[in-house]
């Protein structure tokens, strides 16, 4: 019999291993990664050398394209060459036309779950995300030499839980695994204050291709806490670029629906003509219409900045809001820290100079500052910085509730609450007699349930019959540390917890994702097999090593028998794991992990103990 | 243990602001499901548990409508339901006047200056009224808890007051 090998008390229970990890920008327009090697964050190119991936794919006949030769393809090929997908992610039909109703893409799918029709057949915008993600995947294991253990993927802080659940369901189907989902401002923070070492409270503007986030944050010792945060998810560069579109076909007399192939060409014209105009004051554009005929104009700084004028105002909005969530006052921000390609319009600058009364932080990379920050928490996250003092304590950037009698929604969770949070809240029924209750949660500040967005839907039965308002729901929220949402229900007079299922209002359930990981493999079942057996084995040595390092640590803290437990069940589940019997693998993960639950909530309250212990004597 | 017990601080109406957000950050330290990530899943779960446990018993604390709630429920106070009705007949007539004062405001012809108006009368009277509660907190016996229990009670009508000048505020934003 093998013997279990027992470090040294207070020695490192873990030898020292490096662990390859990375920041994701899963940017609308540009994605990069990063990572930390010998101590620096830095962005990882592919083989031409170039660092960001436009966040572009082709769907040809035979293959999929990704990148700057997906790029190079969106004008003549549009309906199957897909751009800025990140809009589309979590949202219904209705939300993507109302928003943007000029996209040259044939939608298909149903009213919540869209999807776009390309040459390779019905494509969700998840799976879009998806290829970009594998693309990046691929990029650092040829850079780093080796497969991620985990990465962390940025989202704007706005995003909500459709948003996010969908976010991970792509890192998913790429077979990415995710250590946590970070806000891009807060990323964006990590990065600037460890570099400036400042303290203080700051606000981070990002004003990104399809998202506005706004953050304001307090730095303090390695510890970054978002105090609020608020913004538009749908607000960014691209819509400059649609408002200059709108002038260009009124300028040019065209009448919508255009071609395709146009739509993009105006789009790609307006981005550029936006570019120039940040160091010049005036730029020609020329239109090459359908039948060959040039249509040719021009556009002055001025005209940009009465154009973009009214969206701009939309983000100093939505400053003014947050600080006074944060509550703070503009004098208190010692910095203001420019995240995001389109803040490089001048525009931008000198209206939040205006509105904050400083200079904004303009010397680090906007477009690289969010991986380099993600790529900062990757490398701790994964435990390459046992010692490290930093913390991130972010908040919900939109208030959660359920819906009430009469279309109201009740607010459990208000936003702008640190994460972890769990809430609980408690309902009534409102007909004698009533066993069933159906549960809506919803997203969102407004006070009318159609005015809110609709995460969820389900039904809790087998409430026992009682007279109206005699039974006692207790509906529970939980906010984990990536800002997802799930949700339980149970009657408290009766004390049985009704099981539940939550239906996701967008986004997809597991059999989708499971279908979507298969039909993207060449050898569906077979690959499928392996990809979940070496995912289980993965999981397995994780495991035991943690289990391994806590009982080095801690056994103090468990009798003999106890601790026997836990050594079976770490014995029987590194036997099964050689294997490939993956359920069997299932079942003695899941053995251990049962094994270790109070060793678990033990150890979290000997160390919640001793946190403040010294304490008491210091003050003596 | 109690939160009091939890950040080791003294059972106290007046909680020392700064020591209790910094033995909050140390006990996140210690908590945060981020110190977590590569560990058992069973670590993973537990941890976000005392996380949001500690985040909680933080916001408690902080608040200090919250924070004179947990006191005197502590302290076996019963809190009467918030639909029950109140008996101070004044005090009934005082939160209409205030009322109509903020419905007021978005017909009047200087918009900025009345909500300034009624921002400031709001304080004043909430000041004066925490400042009552918070001697009566330290009294600590049945008359004066009752007391301090029916204060709270008046200062939550105050702050839903105050939840609806912001909400005044943000809509004349948007305009």
């Amino acid at each position: 019999m093998a013997l279990l090998q027992i470090a040294e008390p207070g020695q490192s229970t873990v030898p020292h291993e490096h662990r390859l990890a990375a920041g994701i920008d899963l940017g609308t327009t540009n994605s990069l990664i990063a990572s930390v090697q010998s101590g620096n964050a830095s962005t990882l190119s592919d083989d031409e050398g170039r660092d960001i991936l436009p966040s572009i794919v082709s769907y040809q006949a035979d293959n999929i394209l990704v990148g700057q030769t997906a790029q190079a393809l969106s004008i003549e090929d549009a309906q199957n060459t897909i751009t800025s997908a990140k809009r589309l992610i979590g949202r219904s039909l209705k939300d993507i036309q109302g928003k943007y109703p000029s996209l040259p893409y044939e939608f298909c799918g149903d009213e919540n779950h869209p999807e776009i029709m390309t040459r390779q057949g019905a494509v969700n915008p998840v799976q879009v995300s998806a290829e970009i993600l594998k693309t990046l995947n691929l990029r650092a294991q040829a850079a780093l030499g080796g497969e991620l253990t985990g990465v962390v993927i940025t989202v704007p802080a706005h995003f909500d839980d459709a948003q996010r659940q969908s976010t991970k369901d792509a890192a998913k189907i790429a077979g990415v695994s995710v250590l946590r989902l970070l806000n891009e401002p807060t990323a964006a923070a990590v990065a600037y204050g460890l570099d400036s070492g400042q303290e203080g409270v700051i606000a981070v503007y990002d004003l990104g291709g399809g998202t506005f986030d706004i953050s304001i944050l307090r730095l303090n010792k390695g510890i970054f806490e978002v105090l609020a945060t608020g913004g538009d998810s749908a607000l960014g560069g691209d819509d400059f670029d649609v408002v200059l579109v709108d002038h260009l076909v009124a300028q040019a007399g065209l009448v919508r629906p255009l071609s395709p192939s146009l739509e993009r060409q105006l789009m790609q014209q307006a981005c550029f003509a936006k570019e120039q105009l940040t160091t010049k004051e005036e730029v020609d554009i020329t239109i090459s219409l359908d039948g060959d005929s040039d249509w040719k104009t021009s556009l002055t700084k001025v005209q940009l900045n009465e154009l973009i004028g009214s969206l701009v105002n939309k983000t100093l909005r939505a400053c003014r809001r947050t600080l006074k969530d944060a509550d703070i006052t503009i004098d208190e921000v010692i910095e203001v820290v420019m995240v995001g390609g389109s803040t490089r319009v001048p525009l931008v600058r000198s209206e939040v100079e205006k509105h904050f009364n400083k200079t904004p932080l303009t010397s680090i990379d906007p477009d690289k500052v969010v991986a380099i920050g993600a790529a900062i928490q990757a490398d701790v996250l994964v435990g390459n910085k046992p010692d490290s003092d930093m913390l991130l304590l972010d908040v919900t950037p939109l208030s959660l509730g359920l819906e009430t009698m009469g279309g109201l929604v009740e607010k459990v969770i208000p936003r702008n609450t640190t994460i972890p949070v769990a809430k609980a809240q408690e309902f009534t029924t409102f007909k004698d007699g009533q066993t069933a209750m159906a549960v809506h949660v919803l997203q969102g500040e407004r006070e009318l349930v159609e005015d809110c967005r609709s995460l969820a839907r389900f039904e809790l039965r087998g409430i026992p019959a009682m007279t109206a308002g005699a039974a006692h729901i207790r509906v529970t929220f939980k906010v984990d540390a990536d800002g997802l949402l799930s949700v339980s229900a149970m009657e408290k007079s009766s004390g049985v917890e009704s099981s539940i299922e939550v239906k996701p209002s967008f986004g997809l359930d597991d059999n989708q994702i499971s279908q979507m990981i298969k039909d993207s493999m060449s050898n569906a079942e077979e690959d499928m097999q392996a990809r979940m057996l070496k995912e289980q084995q993965v999981e397995a040595s994780r495991v035991i090593e943690s289990v391994q390092a806590a009982l080095v640590a801690d056994s103090r803290l468990l009798n003999s028998d106890e601790v026997n437990v836990i050594e079976n069940a770490i014995k029987s589940l590194a036997q099964v794991s050689q294997g490939i019997d993956i359920k069997a693998i299932e079942n003695a993960l899941d053995k251990l992990n049962d094994s270790t639950a109070i060793f678990a909530e033990r150890r979290m309250d000997s160390s919640i103990s001793q946190a403040l212990a010294g304490q008491a004597v210091d003050k003596i | 243990m109690n939160y009091f017990q939890l950040f080791n601080i003294e059972v106290s109406f007046d909680v020392d602001l700064q020591q209790l957000s910094s033995n909050y950050q140390t006990l996140q330290k210690a908590v945060h499901p981020d110190k977590f990530a590569h560990a058992s899943e069973q670590e993973q779960r537990i941890a976000v548990q005392k996380s949001a446990h500690i985040n909680d018993a933080y916001q408690t604390l902080k608040n200090p409508l919250q924070r004179a709630q947990y006191i005197l429920v502590q302290r076996g106070v019963e809190m009467p339901n918030e639909q029950h009705s109140f008996q101070d007949t004044s005090f009934l007539m005082r939160q209409m006047e205030l009322r109509e004062m903020l419905e007021d405001v978005r017909h009047s012809g200087d918009v900025d200056a009345a909500l300034l108006e009624v921002q400031s009368v709001l304080s004043t009277e909430y000041i004066e009224l925490s400042q009552i509660m918070r001697t009566q907190i330290s009294e600590n016996n049945a008359a004066s808890n009752s007391a301090a229990c029916d204060n709270l009670r008046k200062l939550k009508f105050y702050q839903k007051l105050n939840v609806e000048v912001d909400r005044l505020e943000d809509s004349l934003l948007d305009d």
